[in-house]
């Protein structure tokens, strides 16, 4: 096999004037070198902007700029390493406020001229994306006599998913179809992707997927697969193609840096009457999942809490940085911080109790959300209530911050499953086995290889040990929108029930005339067909497929899911990629902090969770994910920054900087499900993953804000930081390009281009 | 020629690396050589290994002073420390290091000799203790204060390698505190090494205190130790004879921390060091 | 010129140079593929094995310097297909989730609960400041050390 190394940009902004690699070509070992030639086309999501390789201009450090296969990986490397490159060096947009500034330089030139994928969107010049959410008359509301005005500005940065597996393909090309290994979530993303970046038609690209060694959203996009595929044609070799953690760091599609502006018209009983949010996403140099991102805004922003009217931007902005991408609930994530610190400013303005704020405020049946979307359901404010009682059971950790300044928040969260096609096979065999076949991907949250054959097995009265997981395999299996957004469970389940449904209908008119009764009155269960009520009566499932097999063929069923999605109110949300949300998940968290006035450090000291799962099929399975998703909030929330200088090279290049929680910094979380709220999700089920960590970073936010009676506007809470909020010492955090006037954050209906670039 | 010579003796060793002049480097524990490629740096053409060498190896305890082989491992220096307190603040260090797999790899002679390294928690310990390095060489064989080795670690000369390190035995007291951003497992953004010889009724007779990670190089800090002198140990007291001699200091800027941020808190790890050594009593 | 080195109890030959990582040589020239390369660095712990029976990371050690040392790899835990007491006390507690960082896990915790039989889980956690999780948040691994600490 073939080792592969990547030329990368080292400059954030520059013309590409020529690439040489007729040295590199002659080195000893190499066998093939592929550039911007061999990979013309444009692909990206909601606009194709994105090429594979730096086409005439540069946009970022660590941009690809050649690839070279050679038979070791040091004769890749020295290759990569003799070819040279003409640059003109331009200016540079690197920040956001860079971006939307007067003159700022346009990281796409030429966005007039992209394709445009999903219709509806707004967007001009360094502004990629544009989402927007009008209901209801906000301007009316803010000028109420008998409204408090808050307004808040938060800023949080970007967080690197760091999976232990980095990023790794292996490609092979034989009788002109291509075969890809790979670490990824979306086995069809990949296979469609690589296709239209190579200029082929899909079905010549087969992708299988072994178990992932982390993912968290990262492997949501197409990576290093078509550098690999491009390099194994060209080499007529497999080609093993994988990053360093070095390239990991600073190419990772991180979850993106963001500011928000926040503004709400509240009564002194608290009712929020107007909302006004401006939110900046950093989608880095090509627009990516930020695009699609910006729906989110408005199903966090304006979830939570009843409001009466609502105003959103969402915008994606083009930076000279790395591009950015999916990491478990993504926005959500941060949208949530700003949205509990926002709540617990405006409760210090009215002066309600926070806790009281939230239990009159939060989302209740049959309120609507801000597309005016219609909740199900009370499912808040029993959370909180029981979020209450857990309290009142134990006592306070207040003790144990000593001499430490002691904080306590509750916050609310509101996210949603990312439901979207999924497909599923099942053969049953006469060894009594059964085989899930579907493009799902286990990536260590357990959902494709324990809660899916659970579905299966209790369908078809199995062991779950006797369900055998396919591994995902393009050619194998239908298509599947990908493992992720809580939606496996939901999506690949509903699809695995199905295709069980099928099989066990087979199964059960093949028992019915074996055993001489009618199907209804069979059961299945511990590997047998009995007859209701008659113990012993039966036989076992083996030989009914065996009997099957002779009489029918094998045993098999297919099921396929989706949910075309509950429609928007009309006219109320413009450039979203999904109207509503088919699945809302809830979550309220709560934290015990001591924080040390000398040093800054924050230490948590209690976590408690009640997380909405609608039905937990396996509670200790979504013990682990909430455990593991409140950490790498704590992480989000505490440790892991990541700086940008003024070069665009991301500072952090490694674990010694890029600090993630270690085993003494975390607590054991008590944790409590709230079971039966509604859900479309197979045998009402809610995906249980992704959102543990929706609002980890807003707890621990409001509760230093508490305990040093500072507003935390910024995360991650690390000892400098926070040692500057104690200490009075950070500046108040302005926003130069973000106006205002919510009207003037908002492109013009038709994108001229010329105006409003400046937002 | 082979990128690693494994030297047999120290003879050997300094014999190998005069032969290399420029090409060449000793390795020791190489966990920080070996993420040179990280740092961008340039391997030399080959390295001499000195951990097998069996003298390099030993810790003892003699008369005078404790004797510490420059291949000795923060592990077993730690292990060999933890009966004798007189050398806390080096066994607080030993022992606090990096992370536990690391500490059964690097040395102190790695410890003193990488250069940039700013947060090497033995060197301040070492300064408090007025540790002094046994230098081996063609020929002959010489000893420097550890501050004086820091001035001249980038430039030995050809041959040269650390040999032991010779901490001398007192009635001082030592601690050795750090500060980490998580609980543990980082590098410190500050350390602070104190020693202090107390009289009989508890002031201080003489003392010596040392600041590591917060310049690049760790210094003893001899303006603040002179206004401990006559003094009893009191941590609000000596917190604030700190903080009066902070501005002295040059707060390295890092990825981890500002430089603001290490002298700002420096004077609350001096008192917590004091309190640690009043504990002591 | 060829390094002889005993992994596993078994003599082994490697033939790369000997600055090479022993991660790399375990796991390309000997197929053991335990060990995992995470960092290369020495922060994550993932490439964990022991060397002398000191746990030690095999990303920064060159394999030069482990000629002549007894080198044993996560892969030398389980006997004849039984798993050690404490990869069944990890498969119990339901601790893995993607499982890249556990074999550097189970080899600082095997040889830690060796020397600390009675470890306290504070002790259980300072034992693991050089191995990082990222999916789990650590809580179940703890429990699980644990759970043969306080079971004697």
């Amino acid at each position: 096999m073939l080792h592969a190394v990547l030329l990368r940009a080292e400059v954030p902004s520059a013309r590409l004037l020529a690439v040489d690699v007729s040295r590199a070509c002659k080195m000893p070992g190499v066998r093939a070198i592929v550039t911007a030639a061999d990979a013309p086309g444009l692909h990206g999501i909601g606009i194709a902007d994105q090429p594979l390789f730096a086409v005439d201009l540069i946009r970022y450090v660590g941009e690809p700029i050649a690839a070279v296969a050679a038979d070791t990986l040091e004769q890749a490397e020295a290759a990569v390493a003799a070819i040279t490159t003409e640059i003109d060096l331009l200016p540079t947009a690197i920040s956001m406020a860079d971006a939307l500034a007067p003159e700022a330089h346009l990281v796409h030139p030429d966005w007039r001229n992209y394709e445009v994928l999903f219709e509806g969107a707004a967007h001009a010049g360094n502004i990629a994306w544009e989402a927007t959410v009008v209901r209801g008359d906000t301007g009316a509301a803010f000028s109420r006599a008998d409204v408090t005005v808050v307004e808040s500005n938060f800023r949080v940065g970007r967080q690197n998913h760091l999976s232990f597996e980095p990023r790794v393909a292996i490609a092979s090309y034989e009788d002109g179809r291509f075969h890809i290994e790979t670490s990824t979530q979306v086995p069809w993303t990949i296979r469609n992707v690589t296709a239209r970046i190579l200029g082929i038609p899909a079905s010549h690209v087969r992708v299988t997927v072994p178990a992932v060694g982390g993912a968290f959203g990262l492997k949501f996009d197409c990576a290093l697969e078509p550098f690999a595929a491009l390099l194994a044609r060209a080499s007529g070799r497999p080609v093993r193609l994988a990053n360093s953690r070095q390239e990991e760091m600073f190419t990772c599609l991180c979850r993106e840096n963001a500011e928000i502006k926040l503004r709400s018209a509240v009564t002194k009983e608290g009712e929020i009457v107007g909302r006004e949010a401006v939110v900046l996403m950093d989608c880095g140099a090509y627009g990516g999942e930020q695009i699609f991102l910006t729906t989110m805004t408005a199903h966090t922003l304006g979830g939570n809490y009843r409001l009466g009217s609502v105003r959103i931007s969402s915008r994606a902005i083009y930076t000279n940085t790395a591009p950015n991408g999916a990491f478990r609930a993504c926005n959500g994530v941060y949208n949530t911080f700003a949205l509990e610190r926002h709540t617990d400013e405006i409760c210090a303005a009215i002066g309600m109790d926070q806790f009281e704020f939230r239990r009159r405020n939060v989302l209740g049946d049959k309120d609507i959300g801000s597309t005016g979307q219609v909740f199900e359901g009370d499912v808040l404010r029993p959370m909180l209530d029981r979020m209450a009682d857990l309290r009142s059971a134990r006592p306070s950790k207040k003790g144990t911050a000593g001499r430490r300044l002691y904080g306590r928040a509750t916050t609310v969260g509101t996210w949603f499953i990312f439901v979207g096609p999924s497909a599923a096979t099942v053969n049953l065999n006469t060894d009594g086995s059964a085989t899930l076949v579907t493009a799902g991907v286990e990536i260590g949250s357990g959902s494709m290889m324990q809660a899916l054959p659970q579905i299966v097995a209790n369908t078809l009265g199995l062991h779950p040990e006797q369900v055998i997981v396919r591994t995902a395999d393009t050619d194998g299996s239908g298509f599947d929108l990908g493992v992720g957004g809580g939606r496996t469970t939901v999506s690949l389940g509903a699809a695995s029930q199905s295709a069980s449904e099928e099989v066990r209908k087979k199964l059960l008119s093949v028992a019915g005339e074996m055993l001489q009764t009618a199907p209804e009155r069979l059961v299945l269960a511990g590997g047998r067909v009995e007859i209701a009520g008659a113990k012993g009566s039966g036989t076992t499932i083996a030989k009914v497929v065996e009997r099957a097999q002779q009489l029918l063929g094998p045993l098999s069923g297919s099921g396929s899911f989706t949910r075309p999605g509950v429609p928007a109110m009309a006219g109320c949300a413009r450039g979203h990629f999904i109207d509503a949300i088919d699945i809302p998940v809830f979550a309220v968290h709560e934290c015990e902090v001591a924080v040390d006035p000398e040093t800054g450090h924050v230490e948590v000291l209690g976590y408690t969770v009640v997380q909405d799962v609608g039905h937990a099929i396996n509670p200790r399975a979504v013990f682990g994910q909430i455990q593991g998703g409140v950490v790498q909030g704590l992480g989000y929330a505490l440790h892991e920054e990541i700086t940008i200088d003024a070069d665009g090279r991301m500072r952090q290049e490694g674990l010694e900087t890029y600090r993630v929680p270690l085993a003494q910094d975390v607590v054991p979380v008590e944790i409590s499900l709230h079971e039966g709220a509604p859900s479309i999700g197979p045998l009402g089920t809610k995906g249980a993953g992704e959102v543990p960590i929706l609002n980890v970073a807003a707890t621990i936010a409001c509760a230093v804000s508490n305990a040093t009676g500072r507003p935390v506007c910024e995360i991650p809470l690390t000892p400098p930081r926070v040692l500057e909020l104690i200490l009075g010492k950070n500046t108040q955090l302005t926003f130069p390009h973000i106006s205002p006037f919510w009207e003037e954050n908002v492109l013009t209906s038709q994108p001229s281009g010329k105006r409003d670039v400046a937002g | 020629m082979n990128s690693l010579h494994v030297a047999t003796s120290v003879a050997d060793a300094i014999a190998a690396l005069a032969d290399r002049g420029d090409g060449g480097a000793p390795l020791a524990g190489a966990t920080w050589i070996m993420r040179a490629p990280i740092r961008k740096e340039q391997h030399p053409r080959s390295y001499v290994a000195l951990a097998k060498i069996d003298e390099l190896q030993r810790v003892e305890l003699l008369h005078d002073y404790l004797s510490i082989g420059a291949c000795v491992t923060h592990a077993r220096l730690a292990a060999a420390l933890a009966p004798l307190p007189e050398f806390r603040a080096l066994a607080v260090a030993a022992g606090s290091s990096a992370n536990p797999a690391i500490r059964q790899m690097a040395t102190i002679g790695g410890n003193l000799c990488a250069a940039g390294f700013a947060a090497a928690d033995l060197v301040p310990a070492l300064i408090c203790l007025d540790a002094q390095i046994e230098l081996a060489m063609p020929g002959e064989s010489t000893r420097v204060s550890v501050e004086a080795f820091l001035t001249m670690r980038t430039d030995l000369p050809h041959g040269c390698l650390v040999r032991r390190v010779m901490v001398p035995r007192t009635t001082y007291r030592s601690d050795h505190v750090r500060l980490t951003l998580r609980k543990g497992g980082d590098y410190p953004v500050v350390i602070v090494s104190l020693a202090a010889e107390l009289g009989s009724t508890g002031v201080v007779k003489s003392a010596r205190v040392a600041i590591g990670s917060v310049e690049t190089t760790a210094r003893r800090w001899e303006k603040f130790e002179r206004l401990l002198i006559g003094h009893p140990l009191d941590p609000a007291d000596v917190t604030e004879k700190a903080t009066l001699c902070a501005d002295e200091l040059h707060g390295r800027e890092g990825v981890e921390a500002p430089g603001w941020y290490r002298i700002k808190v420096l004077p609350s790890l001096v008192g917590r060091a004091v309190r640690n050594i009043r504990g002591q009593c | 010129m060829p390094l002889h080195l005993t992994v596993n109890d078994e003599d082994r030959v490697s033939v790369r140079d000997p600055l090479t990582p022993l991660v790399d040589v375990l796991r390309d020239e000997f197929f053991l593929t335990g060990a995992k390369i995470v960092c290369r660095e020495g922060f994550c712990g993932a490439c964990t094995v022991w060397v002398d029976g000191r746990p030690v990371v095999s990303c920064l050690l060159p394999v030069g310097l482990a000629v002549d040392c007894k080198i044993h790899t996560v892969e030398s835990l389980s006997t004849n297909g039984d798993l050690s007491v404490l990869q069944k006390a990890f498969e119990d507690h339901d601790a893995v989730q993607c499982g890249m960082c556990f074999p550097g896990m189970l080899m600082t915790l095997t040889s830690f609960l060796d020397r600390e039989p009675r470890a306290t889980r504070e002790e259980i956690k300072a034992a693991l400041v050089g191995n990082v999780c990222r999916c789990t948040g650590y809580e179940r691994i703890v429990d699980a050390a644990f759970s043969l600490a306080s079971a004697g």
